[in-house]
């Protein structure tokens, strides 16, 4: 097991990762800008080095700062948290030629899963369904026709290239193809400077589910459910529930299945996710994210698994500390992602917090690195803290987190709470009727209003 | 005529220990047509060490006393003349075990003048002088190991 942990990050998940890192007695290094020299984990962490100045790019983004405080502090692990460097794969392999552990995937499937054709690729030769499209790139509108034609419309052309939602053209019937072909791909061009594009059925209406694994590195690995971030704002989720209120416990038995085969056969190593969208009872692998994930306690909730600790164990050489059988999902979780914004307009609100209580009671999680005096920086993201409910049924689940929600006090900052009291109280999400478009539209008809008049 | 001297520094001293034996910020008293007030600023409450308290249960301000550098408090922070270091690693106050060091208190430096050395991943960078000055402090030893920030030393 690692004698001391180097911590990657900052915020919220540099304060989970502490956590876990001290349940197991590991000595734990917090690494900071400038900025964050007076962060809640810095303050327990046993050592600190200040890495750098505010800018992420010359802090959390500086390998050679990083690996210097591993070299002073005798740090024997690094783990990534998520974002910054975690799903950097050149970061894994020089890490592992200073010989330093990383909590994370192996640099191989790092890379894999980071390259979106190649990702497809892969999923496909494991068994994951995908979503139907062209092999590679098109770029004769005849091709497009014929492969359109099989697909079926609508289709979404889309840039190689791309990411995060961007460079993508929707064709709904043959006449419009060709034209979206061609904007597709000058906007391609001029975007991210690479005009390839590729076809992909459109889904209409829908949900994001994701099924959260995590592998030995030696062929045994585990599905731990699914999870269900529909809700969400320019492709930002905003607020996820484990198990999906639309899922089955055989259709969770049945998609996690294929995924955990899927990691089996990779020999995947640590905490992963694999990303679905779902209509019409079916699932369309879009990417998979090797790393632990901003909502990762929802289904630790579930589940009553402590995540970090299994990354920190397969890591380190361990095995998982359950097998399938042993994972079982009790009651229901639902995390909103509280930001440091302005709940309508969503505009950002760095600043001082001058009151902080956060809700407790029975079922009530807050992972936050925030406190009462504590300066939000401007530099990074404007994530005050998750607030995560467990209930034993949806509905418990619920009326805990309307409960919870109208404790919690944040002063001094503008927040998202009065955005996440009026989506526990509207009907269409308590009866769980909602897809990746839904909160936008809410928002855009009327829902600005209501969680204004909050 | 002799003009009588009006500053009586018996009654200054005087005033200055009723302060810190009382622990008063302020004392002022008339004596004939002479009025004298001596003062002194308080230390500023820490504040950010009573802002986790209602949160956490014991941990934090244990935390605060633990251990390892709370990154505020280094030796020659907000000097004036302080020279920080640019980057994390390993400094030497010599170019190599047996020479002698670059600089020592009292050392007179122009500009670029090479003041020690951060060593990190095989790499020994050298830090040169940012002003002309003489060297009035010096923050480290030999092999010490420095973060971003930290002070180095003091060139006046």
């Amino acid at each position: 097991m690692f004698d001391k942990i180097l911590i990657a990050n900052r915020g919220e998940i540099a304060l989970r990762i502490l956590r876990a890192a001290k349940e197991l007695g590991i000595q734990t290094v917090a690494v900071h800008s400038t900025a964050d020299a007076d962060a809640m984990h810095v303050r327990l962490a046993d050592e600190s080095v200040c890495i750098g100045p505010p800018a992420a790019r010359d802090s959390y983004l500086n390998i050679p700062s990083i690996i210097a405080a591993c070299e002073i502090t005798g740090a024997d692990a690094v783990h990534p948290g998520y974002g910054f460097l975690s799903e950097n794969a050149r970061f894994a392999e020089v890490l592992a030629h200073h010989e330093i552990g990383f909590i994370g995937p192996k640099a191989e499937h790092i890379r894999i899963m980071g390259d979106k054709i190649e990702a497809k690729r892969t999923a496909k030769r494991l068994g994951i369904p995908c979503v139907p499209g062209s092999e590679g790139g098109v770029e004769d509108p005849v091709e497009a026709k014929r492969i359109a034609a099989e697909i079926g419309y609508p289709v979404l052309v889309k840039a190689a290239s791309g990411g995060g939602g961007r460079g993508m053209k929707v064709a709904r019937s043959e006449a419009d193809l060709e034209q979206a072909l061609g904007l597709a791909r000058t906007e391609a061009k001029a975007a991210f400077g690479d005009d390839a594009v590729y076809l992909e059925k459109y889904l209409e209406k829908p949900r994001h589910i994701e099924v959260q694994v995590l592998g030995d590195g030696r062929g045994n690995a585990v599905h731990l459910a699914e999870r269900d971030c529909s809700l969400q704002r320019r492709h930002q989720k905003v607020w996820e529930e484990g198990g999906s209120p639309v899922i089955s416990e055989a259709v969770r038995a049945e998609i996690g299945g294929i995924c955990a085969a899927a990691m089996r056969e990779l020999k995947y190593l640590g905490a992963g996710t694999v990303e679905f969208l779902y209509e019409d009872g079916r699932f369309y692998f879009i990417e998979m994210n090797t790393r632990i994930q901003v909502e990762h306690p929802v289904t630790e909730m579930i589940t009553g698994i402590d995540l970090v600790n299994e990354q920190i164990r397969v890591a380190a050489g361990q095995g998982l500390s359950v097998s399938q059988s042993d994972i079982r999902v009790s009651g229901h979780a639902i995390e909103c992602r509280i930001n440091a914004e302005h709940p309508a307009t969503f505009r950002p609100s760095p600043g001082l917090i001058t009151y902080f209580h956060p809700p407790g009671g029975l079922g009530v999680r807050v992972d936050s690195a925030v406190f009462q005096g504590y300066r939000i920086p401007p530099h990074y993201d404007s994530l005050i803290g998750k607030l995560i409910v467990h209930g034993r049924t949806r509905d418990e689940c619920l009326a805990r987190l309307r409960r919870a929600l109208d404790e919690f006090v944040v002063d001094g900052v503008d927040t998202t709470l009065p955005l996440f009291r009026t989506l526990v109280r509207n009907s269409g999400v308590m009866a769980g009727d909602y897809d990746i478009h839904w909160l936008e539209q809410f928002l855009e008809n009327g829902g600005v209003a209501e969680v204004e008049g909050r | 005529m002799p003009k009588s001297d009006p500053f009586d520094p018996e009654l200054v001293r005087e005033l200055a220990k009723m302060i810190a034996e009382t622990g008063l910020s302020e004392i002022e008293v008339e004596k004939g047509d002479l009025r004298i007030r001596v003062a002194r600023t308080l230390e500023p409450v820490a504040m950010q060490v009573a802002a986790p308290a209602p949160l956490a249960a014991a941990p934090p301000p244990a935390a605060v006393s633990a251990p390892g550098p709370v990154p505020a408090a280094k030796a020659g922070a907000g000097h004036a003349g302080a020279v920080p270091s640019p980057m994390v690693g390993t400094a030497y106050r010599r170019p190599s075990p047996d020479a002698k060091a670059f600089v020592d208190v009292g050392s007179r430096v122009e500009v670029g003048d090479k003041l020690l050395l951060v060593e990190a991943m095989k790499t020994f960078n050298e830090i040169a002088a940012p002003r002309a000055g003489t060297v009035t402090a010096i923050f480290f030893e030999d092999g010490q190991p420095v973060e971003y920030g930290e002070a180095l030393l003091v060139i006046e």
